[in-house]
């Protein structure tokens, strides 16, 4: 513990030192353009990696909250005459303000359509910039004096200080925020947004406030560019930087304050370092070494593959053998900059810091944090009281998928208490009728109760806030997140802070209980010892009991298991089964979709059968089972005695159409 | 306002949006069976259109120098996907996102040193005087776009439906993994899908060159139009890309005349946000049902 | 691994070390990649064709010494934040003589201050914006270490609105580029137009954006609103795409514009619907000279090129050298101080392919910026494009340019 701090936190505060002295000892105002540079691209890209690192999404729209920023700080001292540190909250302000309002459009999209709409705002922005020249000075751009800061005029090496000391109180507000629930709920997003609804954690609500977020230090960046160049300029802001400043976020690695930094470094370094010609042979022959000593590595250990292995050797080696070949490398600076991007990027896909960090990880046996001891289950899991009356009520339910009537017309009571079975043939309804209740599917029409009251439709966000937990047949864990963040993001109560507290770091206790919890959940299904390995690792069977943690982290009144046998092996299943017999236990309400007749018959009390999204039958296993209607829906034919063993051997299987 | 300037406006803008439609068509082949596109779709216009211009400076006819520019396209469209595409595809990563990009910045580079910063006219046969059609006035070299725009969309799309391998390329595109336990090699599918990609990229390179010009920067200002096009006529969707293409040229030429020529596109990146924040998935795209 | 790497960085303070002694240090920035390269790349070129005559005719007699120019060259690539960060690095090397070129104005005004900060010598070339020089007025400082080597667009403004009041193109529409170049050539021909007595009606004001391929809709509103003439600043493959639009819907005015228009990318690109075209020239590519001819064919020869991409700007690159060149003989000294008051006062006419050039500068004075800049109206001309050419547009020019060469022989030969 000791270790692991001294080790990151001494390497953070001696490059905070190193950087903070560089000034004092080199007089060179070269130097000091590029550091201050530094610092202001460090803010922005940390805000960038909000939404590219923790969302997963290629926001395009970030050098535009630069530009907004740098325009609003800029117009808040020639306009208005405010003072610096006005400016630079009105910059954070407005990129916070526009951030948040692109968030909304922005809210559905994913993928392409999420960085086309975030490209067109940058187009938008830079367009209203230029056009509007009463209030920015168009494309002839706009003189910013550098106004004093409470009172103090800042020379080159006051402002680059300024600098600092924001990316420090950033770096640091944001390490709190996303070490938090916050930034897991961030991440939680990025995997899936379904899970992170149907958890009640919300991806509305996150979205907007990492997209918010984001935005806002794009613009103290913004305000910070200003008075640092002086002049500002719409075209400044457009594509091109873009493009630079997501390299930068992805080369350096995601998801890591230190990558940020590293990639601001990239950004602002390289192209300024690769105009000399010695540097840049001396960047291309170490870097052909590196590539080298790495691609034979990877090869005799079969680590990578030969693509990624060969490629980086053959692009340093094309630099290596240009530099020689070539009379001036100035003209082939952008093809020198692609190829050792190229040789990054595909040699190393986690970035400098990804690689960097695993790497020190081992060197220096830095180990994990500690994580408390887990309490008993009766503390995490009150006991409720169940008194048979009904929780849920299906009324007449329909769903319809164009003209296919994949629910049709259901009613259905589900008593406090039980562990209630659906079962059917494959397509006959029961998953659909599980997303309907969920808040996936909107309802074509009928109505759902739960405790008497109607439940929203259509919104899993909403269903789960009153209650309602459930697992999902093709699972949707939070794949990059390790098992206890996996069940801690979802956890309810009081774990939430609100944002201000969590920036300045006063909730560790939150923290610490959440943590505790969540371990007691995974004790529970028997994964304590796994709690840190990544969701996407764990074996098959250990990520549906994940799951069933996951959702028992919301503390549901009813748990909705879709299909939770599937795939697992016999072992397992006699897991499975102690399992929900515990859960039972709290009183917490089932419902249980299942192929395994054995697993129904030996947990349910009461059994429903769906065909054609019909209910045919309803009743206890044993007597649900020998139902003529049953029978024939699974098996296609009308009541033969083998048929009948067949069901009783607990082997349904679907009819062949 | 008479009716005639305004059809002249439509008709030109909507010949540009062509152009468009036709570079968006590129981005929505590779996305059909790898859900990725080149993002340094645009080099590969430019360097098809340098490539095609030395040719016929050898000395090449024209009708020669066409198939072999297309042919160095596709080459050079199976380029970006071996070097750019296929890794991050296989470890699931959206890395192709920066590798294209990188590879657009290495091409755009190595352009430069070779055929020079400037813009060049790049020589067809096909006329650039006016003619008047219906009072409205046109060039053939855009009605060639136009024609060079439906006959290799049509064309492809015929490839597609008619013949095996075009089968194929649609099994990937609707299921991948159903495609591979078939026995359709993806890898070998999406190697298609990019070689087509590039030849529709030098087709756009030979066709567009004639009015853009020839030089490095060609293609930059287009290619993001046709990213629009492609996401807001929805990346699966044929020929959602034209009536989206026609749409926003003409609307481009109609707000420059209306509002004010700096205000050009704003309108269509106004319109092109909503419309994706109401239909996610593009106007003419599948609507998908979210399943679990 | 590691010795390979110290080896090599050894090997590098080796290189320096021997080239630090008795060298003129000169840096070039510009943009040398992107989409002002043809003009930055030109400069720079010809430039450093100045600089090979130089070295190989044994360099430049300082004292007892004969010093070699060695050139330091930094691509800028028309982003103001390069500029700023380049100027800084520039201004952080102690042992530079001057600098020369800057193609975008708004990078000029992003670095500038750094070079201003610490008195080193830059000669501006060939960006023409007028703020390059007029901010140093407005701010009224007392000593600049700024000069200008092009004709600024303030001369070039006056110039394209004479000519169309001369031609009695008295309906007149703006067509300007979105960049800053292109909206100060719109703001100083709006002055001009009102400089020489409102004459001019503007019927249309139309803006542009880098790369459009489509003017259908601007032209048509200048067409409808009766221009006679179309004023235009912005540079090559937007001009040309202006006057093939202008063919194509059928636009009989003449285009009246900034230097750009002279540029190869407008001529090819615009073909037979360029002829007619107007421009202000410092410089024809045509041998027309012997001096010229000597130029033009070096620049073919030793960029293995058969037409330079911007001739102006490579002519003004070439004739900035020699200007600084003949500034460093005169302080006899590498220092950047001395260089820039030789500048202020060169005692020996210097002999350019544009002209020959009798004390460009003088000291500065904030009241007149025209101090800091070599060029006046009368070297500049009006050019005219004829089939793929640029041709004198008024004949009166070219005697009078005539008149003044031999004005300045005779003045010699006295």
């Amino acid at each position: 513990m000791l270790k692991r701090l001294f080790l990151i936190l001494g390497v953070e505060a001696l490059l905070l030192v190193v950087l903070a002295v560089i000034p004092l000892t080199v007089n060179n105002s070269f130097v000091l353009g590029l550091l201050t540079l530094l610092a202001i691209y460090g803010i922005l890209l940390i805000g960038l990696d909000i939404t590219v690192g923790y969302l997963g999404q290629v926001n395009l729209a970030q050098a535009a909250f630069l530009g907004l920023g740098a325009y609003t700080a800029a117009l808040t001292v020639t306009r208005f005459g405010f003072g610096m540190p006005a400016a630079l909250i009105a910059a954070a302000a407005v990129g916070c303000l526009f951030g948040g309002a692109l968030s909304f459009p922005a809210l559905r999209l994913e993928g392409p359509q999420f960085a086309l709409s975030t490209l067109s705002f940058m187009a938008l922005t830079t367009t209203a910039l230029n056009e509007w020249e009463s209030l920015t000075g168009g494309a002839q751009g706009l003189q910013v004096p550098r106004p004093p800061l409470f009172g103090v005029m800042l020379g080159p090496k006051g402002f680059y200080w300024l600098c600092l000391i924001l990316l420090v109180f950033v770096w640091i507000a944001m390490r709190n925020l996303l070490s938090s629930q916050w930034g897991r709920a961030f991440e939680a997003l990025r995997d899936s947004p379904i899970a992170t609804d149907a958890m009640g954690i919300g991806t509305l609500r996150n979205k907007a406030a990492a997209f918010t977020l984001g935005s806002g230090l794009g613009g103290l960046a913004g305000g910070l560019y200003a008075f640092n160049f002086q002049y500002l300029q719409p075209q400044v802001f457009v594509y091109d930087l873009m493009v630079i400043l997501l390299l930068g976020v992805v080369l350096g690695g995601r998801k890591s304050l230190w990558g940020a930094f590293v990639g601001a470094t990239i950004v602002v370094l390289l192209p300024n370092l690769l105009s000399s010609r010695i540097l840049f042979q001396a960047f291309s022959g170490l870097g052909f070494l590196l590539a080298l000593t790495a691609g034979i590595r990877g090869f005799v250990t079969k680590t990578t593959r030969p693509f990624q292995a060969v490629a980086p050797v053959v692009a340093m080696g094309m630099l290596v053998v240009g530099g020689i070949f070539t009379s001036n490398t100035e003209d082939w600076r952008k093809a020198i900059f692609a190829l050792m991007l190229f040789a990054v990027m595909v040699g190393l896909p986690e970035g400098l810091m990804g690689f960097a960090a695993s790497f020190l990880t081992r060197l220096f046996r830095i180990p994990p944090p500690e994580l408390p001891e887990p309490v008993p289950l009766d503390e995490v899991l009150v006991k409720k009281v169940t008194d048979g009356g009904p929780l849920l009520e299906l009324l007449d339910l329909k769903h319809y998928f164009g003209g296919v009537r994949a629910v049709d017309g259901v009613t259905l009571t589900i008593s406090s208490g039980a562990i209630h079975g659906l079962i059917g043939p494959n397509g006959s309804g029961k998953s659909t009728l599980v997303n309907v209740i969920s808040g996936l599917y909107a309802p074509t029409s009928g109505g759902i109760l739960l405790h008497g009251k109607p439940l929203a439709k259509g919104s899993l966000f909403k269903v789960a806030q009153r209650g309602l937990s459930r697992t999902f047949q093709n699972l949707q864990l939070f794949s990059e997140l390790s098992a206890l963040d996996n069940v801690m993001v979802a956890m309810k109560g009081i774990y939430r802070s609100p944002l201000p507290l969590v920036l300045l770091g006063l909730t560790r206790k939150n923290e610490r209980r959440a943590q505790i919890d969540a371990l007691t959940l995974l004790k529970m299904v028997g994964l304590m010892d796994d709690c840190r390995v990544p969701a996407k690792d764990l074996p098959y069977g250990a990520q549906r009991f994940l799951e069933i943690a996951r959702a028992l982290a919301r503390r549901p009144d009813l748990l909705i298991l879709d299909e939770p046998a599937a795939g697992l092996a016999q072992p397992d299943i006699t897991r499975l089964l102690q399992i929900i017999r515990r859960i039972h236990d709290r009183g917490i309400t089932i419902i249980l979709i299942e192929h395994h007749m054995d697993v129904v018959s030996e947990l349910c009390n009461i059994v429903t059968v769906l065909d054609h999204g019909k209910i045919i039958a309803e009743g206890e296993p044993g007597e649900v089972k020998r139902h003529p209607k049953v029978i024939e829906a699974y098996l296609g034919g009308t009541v033969e005695p083998a048929g009948q063993q067949y069901i009783e051997q607990g082997n349904i299987v679907p009819v062949p159409a | 306002m008479n009716d005639s300037v305004v059809a002249q406006m439509v008709v030109s803008g909507a010949l540009m949006g062509l152009v468009y439609a036709l570079i968006a068509y590129g981005f929505q082949l590779t996305y059909a069976t790898s859900k990725s596109i080149n993002f340094g779709q645009g080099e590969l216009v430019m360097v098809s259109a340098f490539i095609c211009l030395s040719l016929t400076n050898l000395g090449l006819p024209y009708p020669v120098m066409v198939p072999l520019g297309l042919f160095c396209g596709s080459l050079l469209g199976l380029f970006v996907e071996r070097s750019g595409v296929r890794l991050a595809l296989e470890q699931k990563s959206e890395g192709w996102i920066l590798l294209t990009i990188i590879i657009g910045l290495l091409f755009f580079s190595v352009s430069e040193n070779i055929w020079g910063r400037d813009d060049r006219p790049f020589p067809t046969p096909i006329p650039s005087d006016a003619i008047q059609l219906f009072g409205i006035s046109v060039t053939p070299v855009e009605i060639s776009v136009a024609v060079g725009v439906f006959m290799i969309m049509g064309i492809i799309e015929l490839f597609k439906r008619k013949t095996l391998l075009g089968k194929a390329f649609e099994a990937v595109s609707a299921d991948r993994d159903a495609a591979e336990l078939m026995g359709i090699s993806a890898t070998k599918t999406i190697m298609l899908s990019y070689s087509l990609s590039g030849m529709v990229a030098a087709l756009a390179g030979i066709l567009v060159a004639p009015i853009t010009t020839v030089g490095p920067t060609m293609a930059s200002a287009l290619v993001l139009k046709a990213f629009s096009v492609a996401v807001v006529a929805g990346l699966d969707s044929g020929f959602g890309v034209v009536v989206i293409g026609l749409f926003l040229g003409a609307l481009e030429s109609l707000t420059s005349y209306y509002v004010g020529s700096g205000w050009r596109e704003a309108p269509g990146l106004v319109l092109l946000i909503l419309a994706l924040a109401i239909r996610p998935t593009g106007v003419f795209g599948a609507a998908v049902i979210r399943k679990v | 691994m590691r010795r390979a790497l110290i080896m090599t960085l050894l090997l590098g303070m080796v290189v320096t070390q021997a080239f630090a002694a008795d060298v003129i240090k000169i840096a070039i920035t510009g943009p040398f990649t992107g989409g002002s390269a043809p003009m930055g790349a030109s400069m720079r070129d010809g430039a450093k064709l100045a600089i090979a005559e130089i070295n190989a005719a044994g360099g430049i007699k300082v004292g007892a010494k004969m010093m070699k120019f060695e050139v330091t060259e930094r691509d800028d690539e028309a982003k103001n934040e390069r500029g700023a960060l380049i100027a800084q690095e520039l201004a952080s090397m102690t042992d530079l003589s001057g600098i020369i070129g800057s193609v975008n104005t708004g990078v000029v005004l992003a670095g500038d201050k750094h070079l201003q900060e610490k008195g080193i010598t830059k000669i501006i070339t060939p960006a023409a914006g007028s703020a390059s020089l007029t901010q140093w007025s407005k701010a009224g400082v007392k000593d600049l270490s700024i000069f200008r080597f092009a004709a600024h667009d303030g001369i070039q403004a006056a110039m394209v609105v004479e000519e169309a009041v001369k031609r009695n193109l008295l309906k007149v529409a703006l067509f300007h580029d979105s960049t800053n170049y292109g909206v100060s050539g719109r703001d100083d021909m709006l002055d001009q137009i009102k400089k020489q007595g409102n004459k001019l009606e503007i019927v249309a004001t139309e803006k542009f954006n880098i790369g459009d391929k489509d003017m259908t809709a601007q032209l048509l509103r200048a067409k409808n609103a009766g221009a006679q003439a179309i004023l235009i600043w912005g540079i090559g493959p937007e001009l040309a795409a202006i006057a093939n639009g202008m063919a194509k819907i059928g636009i009989k005015a003449p285009l009246i514009g900034g230097w750009p228009l002279s540029m190869s990318n407008f001529l090819d690109n615009a073909g037979k619907n360029g002829n007619g075209t107007m421009m202000p020239q410092t410089f024809i590519e045509e041998p027309i000279t012997p001096k010229a001819k000597a130029f033009i064919d070096g620049y073919h020869k030793t960029y293995k090129v058969t037409r330079i991409p911007s001739p102006v700007s490579a002519a003004q690159g070439y004739d900035a050298v020699y200007i600084f060149a003949a500034a460093v003989k005169q302080a006899q000294s590498t220092d950047t101080h001395k260089i820039k008051e030789a500048l202020e006062d060169l005692k020996e006419p210097v002999k350019g392919v544009i002209a020959t050039w009798q004390k460009p500068y003088s000291k500065w004075d904030p009241a007149n910026f025209d101090t800091h800049e070599a060029f006046r109206r009368d070297q500049a001309v009006m050019g005219m494009v004829k089939d793929g050419h640029v041709v004198f547009a008024n004949d009166a020019d070219r005697q009078r340019l005539i008149k003044s060469a031999t004005a300045v022989k005779g003045k010699k030969a006295k």
